[in-house]
């Protein structure tokens, strides 16, 4: 596919937190990652205004295994309370996803140049991303290296269908929709011998309006376009 | 699928229990509640005519007063100062017009008015039936409590209020106790009054048990229910909740799985500003999946200091136990002496076709959900663990488990009270108890548990630390008593056994050092034992004394004991050669740069154990040889 990357993300704990047990700060986490936590790793591998990232589909490579911790989290108000956080063990992730140009930002046009990105994103990926890599929650740090996708034996090779009932698949947000509005989306996936083939934003059906929300501006002020970048790097400015 | 929908199914394929009332092994009743109905005890009970005129009221016997009532969302959950009637039956200062006219206590307003006011939306409801109308006739004239005191059940000091308790002057006023005051722990405004419907021509089902009412009830409430929204567990559009439910491990529970009252912890604030916009839940999946898991939690929950572990499926509930021997999957008696010239496939396949029975059993989609919650606060529960996995998986996991994790055991007991041998797995709080000694606290037990559930599931390794505890614990039989020991024994050997992949027969080609030792050890102490019980002196032999010290420096403490056994070999004299040889024939085979002192392996313990198991074999044989003779 245009633009794409394969990847593999692994670590000794993820927590993607299903919504319901975050209410109450119980935290359970889903059995596999959403949508939403890959895009997020992909966007700490390289991220751009101009760019929309694109999960295609997850392979998961090992077994879903939970394990609770007890945990002491910090009351805002002072103090701090118990609480135990049930958390993915020991996961590895092949990921397939490729950009997007984000056409809810022309003013973004000039930035635009698809080879320059998609150049940018191997590399950063090859460097083990941009930002700090996590699973789902800023405690679970993980590392993220090239693969091909497919690749390696899995533990859910010829496993089979598992449906894993209503889950979160994201959420949009308002620079991405151009809707100014804060939706969260729900969809059905299904693990087919450990391949979930995520469908795309847009095809989502069950979109819940959350609240209003208006999108960050970015134009050249505040943003640095990949072409002028080039150039920085070529003067040997801006390693 | 997740566990809430799992739950939510579980409800909906066991629609024909719903209402049902079953009884737990302590005669505790429970079932599995209706949407919208929660049970309360009551003290009263009200008949009322058809047209809606008091007929008779009695005090309700402790052993019948579990009633099933509707309720809502608020009513569930209300406390302290908070007014949420009950729709049908409730408290006397809920029903009762005239409460406050007989001195009950009002906090700001009156509940009676909201409860009467409910009832009357119910009645005059499409979805009404006659007995709720007949008694909403009657409890619209507010003088219930003024019948309850003409028909002697309620009683009114001389100031005409109710008397707060029986004492000395309403003694003298009316004599013998009252069967109210033996009912109610509290004061007689505290009363529970449930509400049926008498005819004099007809037989009616009564009230609490009647399923039209109760279909009733659930019709007008869900037709009252908020505002629709996506429900994250079914995806759905339903009406939603906020208020969940608690009392899930027993009564007195008050810990919540789902709850949103925290707005300093900033559990969810951020990105979101309310609960709702975090997430959202539907009324009908909440009560549902909440009672479904609370009735299999009396079911076949097993609770440890406050830790629940459940297994289930969702079509057919009873599935094999995590936590279970495999004597309790499969009591049939076993005859030990075949079972033990068993190769672990023979076993294997044994415990396959014990499983098979559930196998059959579960349909085949069905899957197998393993829970496990705990609180780590009063207020909140925490799901620590969860699979669902496919049933066949389950099964072999399972299966492999009782059949690798296996050794020969004696200290189980049968319907009779007769210890009987088993092979197999042993219990995981047995496993605790073998690590952590018989008084660990239930706390280390449920954290052991949950520990050893990924073995058994996954097919992990037993973490090592708690094979090292049992192995320390096995390697010391002077610190515990007889029978104690032999249990911790036979378990330590199932442990390690588990990574081994031994027999409990003898192998008798095995030449590892470790093993050789555990062998040598075993011949001392049966040998020593035979005198010992020639003489009937009960005291424990040098080997056993010694084990400690053998496991930690094998070469030297075996001079010891060697020694120590010179004057028993001279008792037995020529019988004794019978062991002597097997002593040369097992020293032999330890390389010489072997027989040092280095510390023994876990291995050590199933030589030992094999050894004896033979020798004990041998000697019955020998001994039946000899009668015959």
């Amino acid at each position: 596919m245009r633009n794409s990357i394969e990847f593999v993300v692994y670590g000794e704990y993820a927590l993607f937190t299903d919504p319901l047990t975050k209410l109450g700060g119980e935290k359970l986490s889903y059995q596999v990652p959403t949508y939403q936590a890959l895009k997020g790793i992909l966007e700490s591998i390289y991220w751009k205004p101009t760019l929309i990232m694109v999960v295609d589909e997850v392979r998961i490579m090992n077994p879903i295994r939970m394990e609770s911790k007890g945990i002491r989290p910090i009351e805002y108000g002072g103090g701090n309370t118990l609480a135990n956080y049930t958390y993915l063990r020991d996961v590895r992730y092949q990921v397939r996803a490729h950009f997007e140009f984000n056409m809810n930002r022309p003013e973004m046009a000039y930035d635009r140049n698809e080879h320059k990105h998609h150049n940018i994103l191997k590399r950063s990926l090859q460097a083990g991303g941009r930002r700090d890599i996590f699973l789902g929650a800023r405690e679970c740090q993980a590392y993220v290296e090239p693969c091909v996708f497919g690749e390696g034996k899995g533990f859910y090779d010829g496993y089979g269908e598992l449906h894993l009932g209503s889950m979160v698949h994201g959420l949009n947000y308002p620079d991405e929709t151009g809707r100014n509005h804060l939706e969260v989306r729900l969809w059905n996936p299904v693990m087919k011998d450990g391949v979930i083939q995520f469908i795309r934003p847009e095809q989502c059906t069950q979109v819940r309006m959350i609240k209003d929300m208006e999108p960050k501006h970015f134009d050249e002020t505040n943003v640095v376009s990949a072409d002028e970048l080039l150039t920085q790097l070529e003067e040997g400015r801006n390693p | 699928m997740s566990w809430l929908l799992n739950l939510y199914e579980t409800f909906e394929s066991n629609l024909d229990l719903v209402g049902k009332i079953e009884k737990k092994h302590n005669d505790q009743e429970y079932t599995l509640l209706p949407v919208s109905h929660t049970t309360q005890n009551a003290h009263i009970e009200v008949e009322i005519t058809e047209d809606g005129e008091f007929h008779s009221a009695s005090v309700i016997d402790k052993s019948d007063a579990s009633t099933l009532i509707p309720c809502t969302e608020e009513s569930a959950s209300r406390a302290g100062a908070v007014i949420a009637p009950y729709p049908l039956h409730d408290k006397l200062s809920y029903v009762a017009g005239d409460y406050a006219a007989y001195g009950g206590e009002i906090k700001k307003e009156e509940p009676y008015t909201y409860y009467i006011k409910q009832l009357e939306d119910w009645a005059n409801s499409p979805y009404a039936v006659a007995k709720v109308k007949s008694i909403y006739h009657y409890l619209s004239k507010g003088q219930l409590i003024r019948d309850l005191v003409e028909h002697k059940i309620l009683y009114l000091d001389a100031a005409g209020r109710l008397i707060d308790k029986w004492d000395k002057n309403a003694e003298a006023m009316y004599g013998a106790k009252p069967p109210i005051f033996s009912v109610i722990s509290g004061e007689q405004t505290s009363a529970f009054v449930r509400f049926n419907v008498y005819s004099p021509t007809k037989i009616l089902t009564k009230v609490w048990k009647d399923q039209e009412i109760c279909d009733s009830f659930i019709r007008f409430y869900s037709s009252r229910l908020g505002v629709e929204d996506l429900c994250y567990v079914t995806g759905r559009l339903l009406p939603s909740t906020d208020k969940h439910a608690n009392k899930i491990r027993n009564a007195a529970d008050k810990a919540k799985l789902i709850s949103a009252n925290d707005k300093s912890g900033f559990t969810f604030r951020g990105r979101f500003n309310l609960s709702h916009e975090a997430a959202s839940i539907s009324y009908e999946v909440s009560q549902k999946a909440h009672n479904a898991l609370k009735w299999l939690i009396n079911r076949q929950g097993k609770i440890i200091d406050q830790r629940v572990f459940l297994v289930w499926a969702n079509d057919e509930l009873e599935v094999p136990g995590l936590t279970e021997d495999y004597f309790s999957i499969d009591p049939t008696p076993v005859t030990t002496k075949e079972r033990i010239s068993f190769t672990n496939q023979e076993f294997a396949d044994e415990v396959a076709k014990a499983l098979d029975g559930y196998r059959n059993r579960l349909s085949s989609k069905a899957n197998v959900n393993i829970l496990v919650l705990d609180s780590a606060t009063t207020g909140r529960m925490a799901v620590l663990y969860y699979r669902n996995m496919d049933k066949e998986l389950y099964l072999d996991r399972l299966a492999k488990w009782h059949s690798t994790c296996a050794w020969l055991h004696r200290y189980r007991k049968n319907d009779n009270g007769e210890f009987v041998q088993f092979f197999g797995a042993p219990a995981t709080k047995d496993i605790a108890f073998a690590a952590y000694g018989p008084r660990a606290s239930d706390k280390t037990v449920k954290g052991l548990m949950e520990r050893i559930l990924p073995c058994i599931i996954d097919d992990r390794k037993i973490p090592l630390d708690i094979v090292t505890s049992a192995y320390h614990r096995a390697s010391n039989p002077v610190s515990m008593e007889k029978w104690e020991w032999e249990k911790t024994l036979s378990i330590t050997c199932a442990l390690i056994n588990r990574q081994e992949g031994f027999n409990v027969a003898l192998d008798t080609d095995n030449n590892n050092r470790d093993y050789l030792f555990g062998r040598l050890l075993a011949v001392a102490d049966v040998l020593e034992r035979r005198v010992l019980d020639s003489v009937d002196e009960n005291r424990s032999t040098n080997a056993i004394r010694y084990m400690n010290a053998f496991s930690n420096r094998p070469a030297r403490t075996w001079k010891t004991i060697q020694d120590c056994l010179q004057p028993y070999q001279a008792r037995l004299g020529k019988k004794g050669t019978y062991y002597s040889k097997i002593i040369d024939e097992v020293a032999s085979r330890i390389p010489v740069d072997q027989f040092n002192n280095k510390p023994l392996s876990g291995l050590y313990l199933l030589g030992f154990y094999s050894q004896r198991h033979e020798l004990y074999q041998k000697k019955e044989n020998h001994d039946v040889v000899e009668a015959s003779n």
